[in-house]
């Protein structure tokens, strides 16, 4: 289920609009962040929150009065170096903080890791896989662009179970997902620690409150299962 | 029209629609001329042996007397081989019937009768270019050596090395340098015969009168000048007088200039060469492909692609622009070629037409990927083109320009990093499977004919037991290939020959399933 967040977005270069455009349509609360002498494209119909300070600066960026604990931080900077910088700050500043870096490349990636950033995105990683995906495996392509890229009907998304639901208790195998059309791809187990599992039938897990799955069905079987898991309806 | 003249053109109509002829003439060019064509190779090992083997009898018959059969070897055996070559090559040259056809067709027009005389000019005029070329030339004086009347002619055998040079690219490209720097090396070698020319008067006139015992006429001086200029100084006629020394003295130092000058030619010329020769070694070896993809831009999204490509085992060649790029690509170990991708011509060298499937506009400059796709798109539309694009209103006019990909990796990234905000566990199942960062990997399995799966309905398939999730099916279709896309199909839904299945699982799970296929 989506919550909606706070984001603090540092950058708004062609991958920060981007980033701002994504992030908007999933609902999100969004305030942008710019260098002082940066250039910022706005088109004169958006009411973007944008915000200039001196991004060296560690005032200035307290000044932003962040709660880091329940924000986001995504450094979109078109400059790598600036954005290394504002990891190294954001983490001095806020060790618990949560945040996301843009890279251009392993290289960069492992530098933005090692400064403590909690994700990174590489710029051209899934690209250049679309781009061979379209060469070597078109279904596979075609598959993903249904399901990840274009806005329809299809979505991925996550689901934390709550207390009390009908699937608590039970295994994966008993549960007909794909009868209410829905295919689950990955689970995190909470008895077996916070790693990603996918379901490919390899372990039976158990699934309890907390638990998350990941799940890939079109809009409204998303919906019907949602109110099913509200209302604790058993759907066999 | 008269009789004689009748027939030789019903002839001449005969040979331009025969197939049979055509082709015969095709695989001779091919054989010899083409360096694209597979079997010419041979072609060129054989011809480079009877060269070799002509060579060696003739160094050998120096000493001792070889064999009898040796000699008729060389004299029956490599004469006939180089004069049907000789031959074959005046065939493929041009083709004689097109210009009887063509002169026909001329004077019909005009209303004149064929003159045979005008006729037979054309034709030896068309031959004769071939005839006075200098690789013709070579192959001439070649078969000269078998007639042994002369015994002079027999150092003509050694002309037979020079035509190694027709079957060695990498020799041609040397003359080509040379062909290149014809003005520079013209100007040299005028200045030094002008040097060699007053430095040997002047010699011969302070020595040349018995001061000097070794200096009998004026060509001794001048063999000596040409010695002591080119630096060589064999020290078999060496100055005696004062003057004569100083003579020495001024050319051994225009000599030392001389050489690093025509060194200096030559080398320079070969660096301006060398990607060229580069360039040609990499279109032969992408040559031999017969699907082809090209990757303009070695940036930092190209060489992901490249290693994807590679991995997957997709042949490709890069293009850059930049020298310093196309360096790098080169030292990665990659076919590449610094060239500008916005002109046809490289496009066309590379077999746009019935070779090159994908071109990939990857470059950092999205006018610059638009030039690329138009260009490829203008010279054959059938080729998929992807190009990189960070601007929407860019993407909108590639569109316009038929470019059946446009891709924007801040939007794709973009989107990405949407989803980690709200949704960080389905952000990691993303990268695990659209960047392969994990084992499990999407993938797809096409359904081969009489295969398990082929004929089955959904619900008899145990994807359970094959480890693996269905996420859906392409389900083959008439008018395209991949047909489409069938999300979470029933149990009922029933599988056939040519469908595609799109899976989640590990790599090895799939392609365990690909085994049973």
């Amino acid at each position: 289920m989506q919550k909606q967040k706070n984001i603090v977005l540092f950058g708004y270069g062609t991958f920060g609009r981007q980033l701002y455009k994504n992030l908007r349509s999933r609902g999100h609360k969004v305030k942008v962040v710019v260098g002082l002498d940066d250039y910022v494209e706005v088109e004169s119909d958006s009411a973007v929150d944008i915000t200039r300070i001196n991004i060296k600066r560690n005032d200035d960026i307290l000044a932003l009065n962040v709660n880091a604990a329940e924000s986001i931080f995504y450094c979109a900077m078109n400059k790598t170096a600036n954005n290394l910088f504002l990891v190294l700050t954001l983490k001095s500043l806020y060790p618990q903080a949560n945040v996301i870096a843009n890279s251009n490349s392993n290289e960069t990636t492992r530098k933005l890791k090692y400064a403590g950033a909690t994700s990174v995105i590489d710029l051209y990683e899934a690209t250049s896989r679309r781009i061979v995906n379209v060469l070597t495996k078109p279904a596979v392509s075609m598959a993903l662009d249904e399901i990840v890229y274009k806005q329809n009907d299809l979505q991925m998304l996550e689901i934390e179970l709550q207390e009390n639901t009908f699937l608590e208790g039970r295994y994966v195998n008993e549960i007909k997902f794909r009868q209410m059309g829905i295919i689950l791809i990955a689970i995190i187990d909470k008895e077996l620690g916070y790693e990603l599992v996918f379901t490919d039938h390899r372990i039976n897990h158990k699934l309890d409150a907390g638990d998350i799955l990941v799940i890939v069905a079109k809009k409204e079987n998303i919906k019907k299962f949602q109110e099913m898991l509200k209302k604790g309806i058993n759907f066999e | 029209m008269e009789k004689p003249k009748h027939k030789l053109l019903s002839f001449a109509y005969f040979l331009e629609s025969s197939k049979f002829y055509n082709k015969i003439k095709k695989f001779v060019y091919d054989l010899i001329e083409n360096d694209e064509y597979k079997y010419k190779r041979y072609f060129d090992i054989f011809m480079i042996f009877v060269i070799l083997s002509s060579v060696t009898l003739l160094v050998m018959d120096v000493k001792r007397h070889i064999p009898h059969w040796l000699d008729d070897f060389d004299l029956y055996f490599v004469t006939t081989v180089f004069v049907v070559e000789y031959l074959l090559r005046m065939w493929v040259y041009s083709d004689i019937h097109k210009i009887i056809i063509d002169e026909y067709e001329e004077s019909s027009y005009f209303d004149k009768e064929m003159s045979f005389y005008s006729l037979f000019t054309k034709i030896a005029k068309n031959k004769w270019v071939y005839i006075s070329s200098f690789s013709a030339i070579i192959d001439l004086i070649a078969i000269l050596p078998s007639y042994r009347g002369l015994r002079v002619l027999r150092v003509f055998v050694l002309f037979r090395a020079f035509k190694m040079l027709r079957y060695t690219k990498s020799l041609t490209g040397f003359l080509y340098v040379l062909k290149n720097k014809k003005f520079e090396l013209m100007t040299l070698l005028t200045l030094s015969t002008f040097f060699i020319f007053i430095a040997g008067i002047m010699l011969y006139v302070f020595e040349g009168d018995n001061e000097n015992p070794n200096i009998h006429n004026l060509f001794d001086a001048f063999y000596w000048a040409l010695i002591t200029i080119s630096t060589v100084g064999y020290g078999d006629i060496a100055p005696v007088t004062p003057e004569g020394r100083v003579v020495t003295m001024l050319i051994i130092f225009t000599g030392i200039g001389l050489i690093s000058f025509v060194t200096s030619i030559i080398v320079s010329s070969f660096n301006e060469r060398l990607s060229v020769l580069r360039e040609d070694r990499v279109v032969q070896e992408v040559g031999k492909k017969k699907k082809l993809t090209v990757v303009c831009g070695y940036g930092l999204l190209g060489r992901l692609v490249v290693k994807g490509l590679q991995k997957e085992g997709v042949e490709f060649v890069i293009i850059d622009r930049s020298e310093e790029m196309a360096a790098v690509a080169y030292n990665d170990g990659y076919h590449v070629i610094c060239a500008d991708a916005t002109k046809g011509t490289i496009f066309e060298k590379l077999g746009i037409v019935d070779r090159i499937s994908h071109v990939l506009c990857l470059t950092s400059d999205d006018i610059q990927n638009a030039f690329i796709a138009v260009n490829v798109k203008s010279l054959k539309s059938e080729v998929y083109v992807t190009a990189r694009c960070s601007d929407q209103e860019i993407a909108t006019k590639m569109e316009y320009a038929h470019v059946d990909q446009v891709i924007m990796p801040e939007e794709v990234a973009g989107m990405m990093g949407a989803v980690y905000a709200g949704e960080p566990v389905a952000f990691e199942v993303l990268l695990s499977i659209i960047e392969e960062k994990d084992k499990t990997h999407i993938n797809e399995i096409a359904i081969a004919e009489g295969s398990f799966l082929d004929n089955k309905m959904i619900g008899e398939v145990n994807f359970e037991r094959l480890r693996l999730i269905l996420l859906g099916v392409f389900k083959r279709s008439e008018e395209s290939k991949l047909g489409e896309f069938i999300f979470n199909p029933s149990d009922e839904f029933v599988l056939n020959a040519g469908d595609n299945l799109v899976c989640i699982g590990y790599s090895t799970a799939v392609a365990n399933l690909k085994r049973k296929m």
